[in-house]
């Protein structure tokens, strides 16, 4: 046997073949969700100073709350914080079902997270950095978004909602 | 065949490395416990509050001591192990690897302080803004330092090795250890430079402010790699020891054993995107390039899950095992290191499953910090790794002093106890996180928790209890054991289970350092590098500290 | 050295197989129970 061949057992070359076919499977399920069904991850999508965002008044994140841009379709400003009290502002948001919204979410302190229940928002908040995904609701309900990032003592407080009427 | 002897003060050193592992495991887990009873509505929390000021400063102890110091301790004491055993060679200059110690030994009682005193309750993750107390950095820095010294003494040990003996094929054991020591100091280039030209300077007060998305990228590409730091020293007992002490079998192929193992190398840094994939900084395009080099990782975990099986089934072939499974039944399971591995083993493939799923790109929106992801790596690190380590520990504490195991049945005992415990814990932890519940949250208090995760948390808190029990166990058997007057007859063997394939017919480019190198920091060069110089250019050092604890 | 025994040429890793098996079986299963959840959640675009 020459000293640079690699001796491989015909079971473990299968074996090896069923993993590689089996990784190609899984990249491609992911690949389809990702560019067929718009399952995508967050993108850069601008920087803000985390000083300033909550009180420049030329920030949207000064007077968060919803937008709404077209029929439908909405901008919802987020406001992550810590200080004073662990709390999204705004708390609470209602839409009607089958709207869709952008989520604009930062922080003004610390990283914190945000996950929408049952829907596939779920990001880090860095401050600094804007964070955005867009969710169409079509069923109506109460959706909870909590934070996912420890941010100090009252991380488990942190919460909101947003309530899709009929 | 008398084996290769270690001098006393060999064995010693290996021991330090193992009593500070254990102390810290030994203080860290009393805290895991408590987590799990919060979730299952038992508050602990409040009756410790001198001591202990709250639920997440508990959290920091478990983590770094657990998943930092117990790990790191044992790593490198095991790899000292490995390769003076391995190579039959004393280390080449042992004060190198003396200072090391006490450089890391400091680092961890620098960095207990501040925790101790609620000054650095950050999580073991760190994240700024949150600003701890300058110490606890000072201290991450000097346990990584003095493991990089360490390293060091390895690397001059081998190469003095490879003077002495050109053209032998390195023993296997002291060859993985080496890679693990060099994919350490490759890896941890990362954190470094995040508190050295951050994190330290900003706690101390020199510069204002930081830029978090920046310090969660060079966090990262020390934090995978960290994985692998982990696994692979218990990857080394899997491969090398377990099938020998299961029932005298031999390591199935040597050839693609090394081969994993470079490809661990190679591949287990350039991927630390797979744990922004929901940060907002990074360009999807990285992190879909990072998800396929994670895919491209999980391929020489697969060989692994191969060849350890094949070793394994050699062992119970020997020993009379038939059929397509009942082998398994003729495994050494009364010997607790047998036991302790092997479970070990059978809930890191569940594991693996968890793993390749949080890596799967956007399904990580599904998952990503919900309780998932502590679910997960208790099967991982907390278990796939622990409690091999523990299993390697019932022969390497005797081995090391020269006592007898003190009641091994307790010890196989503790085996079980930690794999049921963990399952129970671990599955109810994967469950709610798929249900929506977040990680790091005292979900016995939040405010959301709805009515159906309830059945879930108590069985959180059902997990924790077992595994506290096992926990004690554990202790137990160390200290009784290291207190033995009980002595072995003879030194212990170190079991070491033979190739299959003799290992000088293996390929002399699996035994070359020099082009794998080269490989592993073109490739992090590559897949980080873009993403780097533009962060780095276009840095945003806006972050003050905030202490919100 | 290790030597080459005849029972290790004979011996072939059918046990294995069938552990993989069920490990593969296992992997498909629980990933594809999590990718139909992220399915089942809709788009973020």
């Amino acid at each position: 046997m020459s000293t640079n061949q690699i001796h491989i057992d015909p079971y473990e070359r299968n074996w090896m073949i069923i993993s590689a076919i089996l990784l190609v499977l899984f990249a491609t399920a992911v690949s389809v969700a990702a560019f067929g069904m718009g399952i995508q991850v967050p993108a850069p999508e601008q920087r803000v100073d985390p000083r300033t965002v909550a009180t420049d008044p030329n920030s949207p994140w000064s007077n968060p709350g919803l937008r709404e841009i077209e029929p439908g379709k909405y901008d919802a400003y987020v406001l992550a914080r810590a200080i004073p009290s662990w709390e999204y502002l705004p708390k609470e948001m209602t839409i009607p079902a089958g709207s869709s919204v952008s989520f604009y979410v930062t922080s003004s302190d610390v990283q914190h997270g945000f996950k929408i229940q049952d829907t596939n928002a779920n990001f880090q908040v860095v401050p600094g950095q804007v964070s955005k995904l867009t969710i169409k609701f079509d069923k109506p309900g109460t959706y909870n978004f909590i934070c996912t990032e420890y941010c100090g003592s009252g991380h488990g407080v942190m919460y909101g909602a947003i309530i899709v009427t009929p | 065949m008398k084996q290769y002897q270690l001098s006393t003060g060999e064995k010693k050193f290996i021991g330090s490395h193992l009593l500070v592992a254990i102390l810290a495991l030994a203080v860290g887990s009393l805290f895991g416990p408590l987590q799990a009873f919060e979730h299952a509505g038992w508050d602990i929390y409040p009756y410790i509050k001198p001591l202990i000021k709250s639920y997440y400063q508990g959290l920091t102890v478990h983590g770094v001591l657990n998943a930092l110091v117990w790990t790191t301790f044992f790593i490198m004491g095991f790899l000292t192990f490995n390769v003076t055993f391995g190579l039959k060679r004393a280390l080449r200059n042992p004060t190198l690897n003396k200072v090391g110690f006490w450089v890391m030994v400091v680092g961890v009682v620098t960095a207990a302080i501040p925790i101790l005193a609620n000054q650095a309750t950050v999580l073991f993750t760190f994240y700024p803004p949150l600003k701890a107390n300058w110490a606890f950095y000072l201290g991450l820095t000097l346990v990584v330092v003095g493991s990089w010294v360490e390293g060091w003494g390895l690397f001059a040990t081998y190469l003095g090795w490879r003077k002495e003996n050109p053209n032998e094929r390195t023993p296997f054991i002291a060859f993985a250890s080496i890679l693990t020591a060099l994919l350490w100091q490759i890896c941890t280039l990362g954190v470094a430079t995040e508190i050295l030209t951050m994190l330290l300077p900003w706690s101390l007060g020199l510069i204002e402010n930081v830029d978090p998305q920046l310090a969660r990228t060079y966090f990262w590409f020390t934090g995978h790699p960290l994985v692998y730091f982990w696994l692979l020293p218990a990857y080394i007992s899997w491969y090398a020891m377990l099938p020998k002490q299961a029932g005298n079998g031999k390591m199935f192929s040597d050839s693609l054993a090394r081969l994993s193992f470079w490809i661990f190398l190679v591949l287990s840094t350039p991927l630390g995107f797979h744990h922004q994939y929901v940060d907002p900084g990074v360009p999807p395009v990285w992190k879909f390039i990072h998800s396929m080099l994670t895919f491209g990782v999980f391929f020489p975990s697969m060989m692994t899950a191969f060849t350890v099986v094949a070793s394994l089934e050699h062992a119970g072939r020997k020993q009379g095992g038939k059929g397509a499974l009942a082998w398994i039944g003729k495994l050494n399971w009364s010997d607790p290191s047998v036991a302790a591995q092997l479970l070990a083993g059978i809930l890191f493939f569940f594991g693996g499953i968890g793993g390749l799923a949080n890596a799967s790109y956007n399904v990580n929106l599904v998952l990503h910090n919900t309780a998932f992801i502590p679910g997960h790596f208790h099967l991982t690190v907390a278990t796939g790794v622990t409690l091999s380590f523990m299993g390697i520990s019932y022969w390497l504490l005797p081995y090391l002093t020269g006592r007898k195991l003190w009641n091994p049945k307790w010890a196989v005992a503790q085996a079980w106890t930690w794999f049921v415990g963990m399952i129970i814990f671990s599955n109810s932890m994967h469950v709610l996180g798929l249900l929506g519940a977040p990680r790091r949250v005292p979900l016995g208090l939040a405010p959301y928790v709805p009515a159906e995760w309830n059945s879930r948390l108590l069985q959180v808190g059902v997990g924790g209890a077992i595994l506290f029990v096992s926990g004690a166990l554990y202790l137990t058997v160390m200290l009784m054991t290291a207190l033995n007057k009980e002595k072995v007859a003879e030194e212990v063997q170190v079991p070491i289970a033979e190739s299959m394939q003799d290992p000088a017919l293996t390929p002399v480019w699996l035994d070359r350092w020099a082009p794998w190198i080269y490989g592993t920091l073109a490739l992090v060069v590559i897949v980080y590098g873009p993403q780097l110089v533009d962060m780095i250019s276009n840095i945003a050092l806006t972050s003050p500290g905030f202490r919100v604890w | 050295m290790a030597k080459k025994d005849k029972e290790d040429d004979e011996f072939r890793p059918t046990g294995t197989i069938a552990v993989l098996a069920i490990f593969v079986v296992t992997l498909i299963a629980i990933w594809a129970t999590i990718y139909m959840i992220l399915v089942g959640r809709g788009g973020t675009l």
